[in-house]
């Protein structure tokens, strides 16, 4: 069944076009929830009621627009919602800080291991990423998420989330400084511990 | 606007490779001239590589495989809820939700008013009276809500989802004629057993009728999925049906229940008398 297909079939109610395209997103989904939500439950959660919503509320569907972009916006706002609700968005970093460091590795703090075999450990590197990742802010984390690990072009990540372009290149480069800062990847590389 | 700004600008897009070609060759000018943006961009690049490396975790095959069976549940609870309005309980709680404070203040002295003169009454009566006011025991049995009643209804809307399920998945339109096929009345059947299924899964709310409860959500979708199969021969949605049943197990399931609930009905073997050893 193609998008067409799914996007008429939708249209008149049809429980097949539903599960077809619950089977086609889900795992995008779901991904874009634990990205943004951080714990596999809560992924769970939203991304289930990302499909609820979309069962719900189909006509609200613009037609000649992205089906998947379409889902990717749902997405981002039920888990924005979440994080309100929780009361747990991540604590962003300071703009200034982020400047001042900006051009210049001298502001970067050195957070690599003394010793670099310790460095090795997958589990230390990814539990580095993880908390990297938290310290972006979520539309930051969104912007980055949606182009470093589902692939979309910048003008898609605009059309999604519904901002300009010049919005996604500026939360894109800001979480991908951030980034930086927080992983102080020069000095990582630079102890060879990332194979 | 600086040379060094402009670039700054056009990194993401450079980095990600969405950069336009007639951008790129000044952008690849300026990097070679300036060392801090060629720094940045090499320094950005790396960070890049750094989080490609991170892995998302798979929460594996079987959730995938439940996935869909869940928000199915979901949808098919919503839709039972919508229909359904606030609930009595919802209803009670916006009430009380309203109350102000020494409503409760005063509803709970009169409750512990009650509560002494009951006692009272129980430790100063005549012993006799208590016979006449009924034991706990006695209290506690008429109380009760009566949980054979609504697993003899399961029971029953199990056995007839069964008959009509059996008539469907052994239904092969391989060498059966697909007109003599009576979809239009297993349609009709089915919206009649899915109707009763939402008070039937509200009777079973005791902590042991849990499995019974989910053999009565599940066997529920699958009628609603019946009922919405297109009019005429929906060969395909019928196979769609089968492999429902068949992914979900229903037939065993339904097995397992009958066996459950004939070992239930049968007497104890304490009530029967203690097994002799000539007997075994």
């Amino acid at each position: 069944m193609d998008e067409d297909a799914i996007i008429e079939g939708m249209t008149r109610g049809d429980q097949r076009a539903f599960r077809e395209l619950v089977d086609r997103f889900k795992k995008k989904v779901y991904y874009l929830a634990l990205d943004m939500a951080g714990n596999p439950i809560d992924a769970e959660d939203i991304s289930q009621e990302v499909f609820l919503k979309v069962y719900r509320s189909f006509g609200t569907f613009r037609k000649g627009a992205k089906l998947g972009s379409w889902l990717y916006r749902i997405t981002y706002n039920a888990s924005i919602d979440h994080l309100r609700r929780k009361g747990s968005a991540p604590e962003a970093m300071a703009d200034e800080i982020i400047e001042a460091s900006a051009g210049s590795d001298a502001g970067l703090p050195r957070r690599g291991p003394a010793d670099p075999a310790e460095g090795l450990e997958s589990h230390q590197l990814q539990d580095r990423i993880a908390r990297a990742l938290d310290k972006v802010s979520p539309q930051e984390k969104a912007v980055f998420v949606l182009r470093h690990y589902e692939d979309l072009q910048l003008k898609d990540i605009a059309e999604s989330l519904g901002l300009s372009i010049g919005s996604v290149k500026s939360y894109l480069f800001r979480a991908v400084r951030k980034l930086r800062l927080e992983l102080g990847t020069t000095a990582l590389i630079s102890h060879g511990d990332v194979s | 606007m600086s040379d060094c700004k402009k670039c700054r600008e056009h990194m993401i897009e450079a980095l990600y490779g969405e950069l336009a070609p007639v951008h790129q060759d000044l952008y690849d000018r300026h990097r070679a001239a300036c060392p801090e943006c060629e720094a940045e961009h090499a320094a950005l690049a790396e960070t890049l590589g750094l989080m490609a490396k991170r892995q998302r975790p798979d929460p594996g095959p079987e959730f995938w495989d439940g996935y869909w069976d869940k928000l199915s549940r979901r949808v098919l609870w919503e839709a039972t809820e919508e229909g359904r309005g606030p609930s009595l309980a919802g209803r009670v709680g916006q009430v009380f939700a309203r109350l102000p404070r020494w409503a409760y203040q005063t509803a709970g002295a009169a409750a512990l008013l009650l509560v002494g003169i009951l006692i009272g009454s129980r430790l100063i009566g005549p012993s006799g009276s208590t016979a006449t006011t009924g034991t706990p025991g006695t209290t506690a049995a008429v109380s009760a809500p009566a949980p054979a009643g609504a697993v003899a209804q399961a029971g029953d809307f199990i056995e007839r989802s069964k008959v009509l399920l059996l008539g469907l998945v052994n239904f092969d339109p391989a060498v059966e004629d697909a007109y003599a096929f009576d979809l239009g009345g297993k349609k009709a059947a089915s919206r009649v057993l899915a109707a009763e299924a939402p008070a039937i899964r509200q009777g079973l709310n005791e902590p042991g009728q849990r499995r019974l409860r989910e053999l009565v959500t599940d066997l529920e979708v699958i009628m609603m999925q019946i009922a919405n199969l297109e009019s005429g021969q929906d060969v395909d949605g019928v196979e769609l049906v089968k492999q429902g049943v068949d992914s979900r197990s229903i037939f065993l399931k339904i097995d397992l229940d009958r066996m459950a609930r004939d070992v239930r009905s049968a007497p104890a073997a304490g009530a029967a008398g203690p097994i002799k050893k000539s007997q075994v």
